[in-house]
């Protein structure tokens, strides 16, 4: 008995150690006839609305493969559900590169999802174009791999509350963000802003992921008299919180980080309390006359007619726009040292979301600028600038 | 040959030679399984899901030690885990604390809030006992999420490790993690029958009985508590690492919720039930995920979700069956997969009768 | 501000007993810890929304419509899964409900899709009454006087009528319940029809108040769930009483000391006065026998 069982798994571990590794091949994800690409994004659970940004960026690869490819290679995506769970975006990066071998990983949402995953990417030399989150762990320390793209939440709030001191001469401006990485990016860039003209926050509100009920949070800040008040929180805080202060007859001046640009949405969830919101935006506006916007419309017309033409579907084209530039300036013939190379060489590209810059390996943020907007009572947006660099 | 004479007939590990050359191929076999799996990925495993799966069994172990033989309730055993991720990291990053003595230490941690916890679960019980112990695992997350010196929101990266000179990988974490499993299931086993274990047992089947007969309830509540807690700081010591990242947002109730399913669903009161439990809730929650890709199903739920639902939720499906297939082992088979395996031991054993 | 926090707090906890009744009303009876009352709440508001905004019908009727799918919905699985659990443990049975619970979040994120949506209801979200400087929104006030109505209804119900009084004998004993008569059975159905449209007012008000979403009844369903174990999970009153402390206690940490600790502040005040009072505030404490 003993002795047949050993020899059984003697036999497997011999079957094992023979059979020849199979043959690798020159560029990992790049064949004659595809380029294989993967992006992870929640589709399920409480952070899902963001999952549009990767269905929004098979849109696009719909798009190339219907005219032809580029260099004659079709784009495969493979699109995949990490219901904004860290364990599980892991498992999708090493399905990624260890079983379907993608050239390169696109987008993602997620910060804390996203990390666990950066530094096994970028050991494995697997190029990723712009994760969806705007913070700084992205370029700090430069990963040679990695492109980000999303403008700074840092750097964006410091703006935003130049624009909101400087052009429309508020003085006392209180903030309500959302108690995470997100939201305390944004809280730097407002306190960095601050501190250089030697004011104070009035009021500095957070709230947690969880929380459901504002009416303190929404007391708190009319105690504190604020003229002008930085909502840097996910929608549905936002809503609550404008329901909240309107009914205790609380009105400042709003304004928001590009997160909440999806206006369309926000006037719904907020039952039009979202008008006269100041905004900033990383991308053209939902009806806008650009002719890449009424390509990709009509694109989204024929595809996927079910989807929301929302801001982020359609950032999920904005966002890997750059990338499919770069794969064709490398040429046919493609590898990650070309494909990088051509990255590093873009300058002020622009599609339908913001000019992407790069400069060498000194410089791996590309997207420094937004526009601000000021909702309309009927949910359009009132352009109020062109594009303003906001990263110096 | 079930009779048993004398007391250590009773606590020994290995009932008989049967037994023992199965689990030394057993041993073999996992000894052997990184390499197959790094080359064959069988039913889309990496190594990487496979330790996933091995620290969720740890957990699991510890938490049926708490559920299934003491009869208590714990819905916050994230917090206990979280307390071992956070300890280990920062005891190796600030105090550069080698792994081994880090592991251990982030254990004793956790299994001292487990003491804490046990001393209310004196007096509750059922409900009561379920939200004292879910509002724990929150207010841990709620605090490590507060104190700087955790990372804060920003959460924290794990060290890298380094074996002889060169980075850990996916197969050394496997080797150090199953050597680790081995070793605490073997434990479980063995407290499991010894006197230890019997009052756990006595707990769980009548505490007012158990007291009378002379169990010290505070001592063995207690006990059990700090017993599951270890192992979840254990499992959350050794999750940081095959993570890489840590971060207070991820250790949140459904992640308890999770813990208590696997440890249900494998079949409560038994050591191997917990470990069924985590290989097929974790393997089922990554790999369920796919599941519009499958050829023929894939196309068909597809036509099926533009017509009647949506297709931005078409994702969803894989929720649906992750529930149901929750639902229909515990419908079905009370003593989960577990019970499942005895049942069909016994139909061979007996067979033709 | 003391006041202004007074009063937002009752009118969420007024919410949260909503939920702790629903939960209690079956827990009363059969023992079963129902995790998946969010997501039933959930989805009801859902099949309302749907009722309202895609097909137009007067809020009366969609009400009506909302109450019946709640009905069925619970019927559904107390008759479908629960009942055919062989000789169910307590765990099982937990996990078995938390397993529909999934099930119905998938549905409803399927069906739906994940976009967060307003509920439209004839009560604003937005106005508010003002009585002598405290401001209470219209739609808190209303919450306040529906869950009111509803727990003096329910009151009643299991004061006097014969269904009610039916349903406290089966709590108390199921076998002598079935001995005189009751069909228990029918009883256990009718528990869950209940508890279920509770849970859907209670879903349908929390959508009003603020956003119509599928993780919506996530953290009401845990506050909901210490509210009726403050209160003590078989005492109807207890859940109401522990609601609306519950919510006024938050409301006040928020207000005075911390909002980041705001939500779990409650659990420890729970954690503590549990051990004071193991059974919770209003419900007996029985003493079980060996």
């Amino acid at each position: 008995m003993v002795k047949k069982s050993l020899m059984f798994v003697g036999l497997l571990v011999f079957a094992f150690f023979v059979t020849a590794p199979a043959s690798a091949q020159a560029v990992r994800g790049v064949t004659d006839t595809e380029i294989l690409i993967g992006q992870w994004g929640p589709q399920t659970g409480p952070a899902a609305p963001w999952g549009a940004v990767a269905r929004g960026t098979d849109l696009l690869v719909k798009i190339i493969n219907d005219e032809g490819g580029i260099h004659g290679r079709k784009l495969k995506y493979f699109l995949r559900d990490d219901s904004y769970m860290p364990a599980k975006t892991k498992a999708i990066a090493k399905e990624f590169v260890e079983q379907i071998g993608v050239f390169a990983v696109v987008g993602g949402v997620g910060v804390a999802t996203g990390m666990t995953a950066r530094d096994y990417l970028m050991e494995n030399k697997v190029p990723w174009f712009s994760p969806v989150t705007g913070v700084y762990e992205w370029i700090h320390p430069i990963q040679k791999y990695l492109f980000a793209m999303y403008p700074l939440y840092d750097d964006e709030a410091f703006n935003l509350t130049g624009y909101l001191h400087e052009k429309l001469g508020y003085k006392k401006i209180a903030m309500f963000y959302q108690n995470d990485d997100y939201g305390k990016q944004g809280v730097m860039g407002v306190d960095r802003y601050l501190l250089k003209k030697n004011i104070k926050l009035v009021a500095k509100i957070s709230a947690e992921v969880t929380d459901r009920d504002l009416s303190t949070h929404a007391l708190k800040l009319r105690e504190s008299g604020a003229e002008a008040v930085i909502i840097w929180t996910m929608p549905t805080h936002a809503a609550l919180l404008l329901a909240e202060t309107a009914k205790i007859g609380f009105k400042p001046q709003w304004a928001t980080s590009n997160t909440l640009s999806d206006s369309a949405l926000m006037m719904g969830i907020t039952r039009g309390l979202w008008a006269g919101m100041i905004n900033s935006f990383f991308s053209e506006l939902p009806d806008s006359n650009h002719p890449l916007m009424v390509k990709y419309r009509e694109a989204h017309k024929k595809y996927a007619p079910s989807e929301r033409w929302g801001v982020f579907y359609y950032a999920g084209i904005a966002f890997a726009e750059p990338f499919v530039e770069g794969v064709r300036r490398a040429g046919r013939n493609l590898t990650t040292e070309s494909w990088i190379k051509a990255m590093e060489g873009m300058k002020d590209f622009q599609g339908i979301g913001l000019p992407v810059t790069y400069a060498g390996l000194k410089d791996r943020q590309g997207g420094k600028h937004v526009f601000y907007g000021k909702v309309k009572p009927d949910g359009n947006i009132e352009r109020l600038t062109d594009w303003i660099r906001i990263t110096k | 040959m079930d009779i048993k004479r004398n007391y250590y007939e009773d606590i020994e590990l290995f009932k008989s030679n049967t037994i023992l050359v199965w689990s030394i191929l057993f041993l073999i076999f996992l000894a052997i399984l990184p390499l197959f799996i790094q080359k064959y990925h069988p039913l889309g495993l990496s190594l990487y899901i496979v330790n996933l799966i091995t620290v969720h069994a740890i957990v699991a172990i510890g938490l049926n030690i708490l559920v299934g033989f003491t009869g208590q309730i714990s819905m916050g055993h994230a917090g206990f885990f979280a307390l071992g991720a956070f300890t280990t990291v920062i005891l190796i990053l600030r105090w550069s604390f080698p792994l081994w003595i880090a592991l251990p230490i982030a254990g004793f941690v956790s299994s001292a809030f487990g003491f804490i916890l046990g001393l209310p679960a004196l007096r509750l019980k059922g409900p009561y006992l379920a939200i004292a112990t879910l509002g724990f695992g929150m207010t841990i997350t709620t605090i490590i999420k507060h104190m700087e010196f955790f990372g804060g929101r920003m959460g924290l990266q794990a060290p890298k490790l380094e074996l002889f000179g060169t980075p850990m990988k996916d197969i050394h974490y496997y080797y150090v993690i199953m050597i680790i499993a081995v070793l605490m299931t073997i434990g479980a086993v063995k407290l499991i029958k010894t006197r230890v274990g019997r009052a756990f047992i006595a707990i769980r089947d009548s505490d007012i009985a158990a007291e009378a007969m002379g169990v010290n309830l505070t001592y063995y509540k207690t006990l059990a508590f700090a017993v599951s807690a270890f192992y979840a700081g254990i499992g959350g010591g050794l999750y940081a690492f095959i993570l890489g990242f840590i971060n207070p947002e991820s250790f949140h109730l459904i992640m308890s919720i999770t813990f208590l399913a696997m440890v249900v669903v494998g079949g409560l009161g038994s050591v191997m039930g917990p470990i069924c439990g985590a290989t097929l809730m974790t393997f089922l929650d990554i790999k369920l995920q796919a599941i519009q890709d499958i050829s023929l199903i894939g196309p068909a739920l597809v036509t099926f979700s533009q017509k009647y639902m949506s297709i931005a939720g078409i994702s969803n499906i894989a929720v649906i069956v992750y529930g149901l297939i929750m639902i229909l082992i515990v419908l079905f088979e009370p003593l989960g997969i577990f019970g499942f395996w005895i049942r069909t031991k016994r139909y061979w054993k007996t067979w033709p009768f | 501000m003391f006041g202004q926090l007074v009063v937002s707090g009752l009118a969420v906890g007024a919410c949260y007993a909503l939920i702790a009744i629903a939960m209690v009303i079956i827990y009363k009876t059969s023992e079963v810890l129902n995790f998946a009352q969010g997501e039933m709440a959930m989805i009801s508001t859902f099949i309302a929304f749907t009722l309202l905004e895609t097909h137009q019908v007067p809020f009366p009727y969609a009400l009506a419509l909302t109450f019946l799918f709640a009905i069925l919905l619970a019927v559904f699985f107390e008759l479908v899964f629960l009942r055919q659990a062989k000789d169910p443990t307590v765990l099982g049975l937990i996990i078995i409900t938390l397993g529909f619970e999934m099930v119905l979040m998938g549905f409803v994120g399927w069906k739906w899709g994940p976009d967060q949506r307003a509920l439209p209801f004839p009560v604003s979200n937005i106005e508010a009454y003002n009585f002598y400087g405290l401001i209470i929104s219209k739609i808190n006030f209303w919450t306040l006087i529906v869950s009111l109505v509803l727990m003096f209804i329910l009151f009643l119900f299991f004061r006097y009528t014969k269904l009610g009084i039916a349903m406290r004998a089966t709590q108390q004993n199921q076998l002598a319940a079935r001995v005189m008569g009751i069909r228990t059975k029918w009883i256990f159905s009718f528990t869950w029809a209940l508890s279920s449209m509770v849970g859907a007012v209670a879903g349908m008000l929390i959508a009003a108040l603020g956003v119509l979403d599928p993780p919506m009844m996530m953290d009401p369903l845990l506050k909901g769930f210490a509210s009726g174990v403050l209160g003590g999970m078989t005492s109807l009153p207890g859940a109401a009483l522990g609601g609306a402390l519950l919510g006024v206690i938050e409301n006040l940490f928020g207000g005075y000391v911390s909002l980041s600790f705001k939500s779990v502040v409650a659990f420890a005040i729970i954690v503590l006065m549990l051990c004071i009072k193991p059974s919770g505030l209003l419900a007996k404490h029985y003493v079980k026998k060996v």
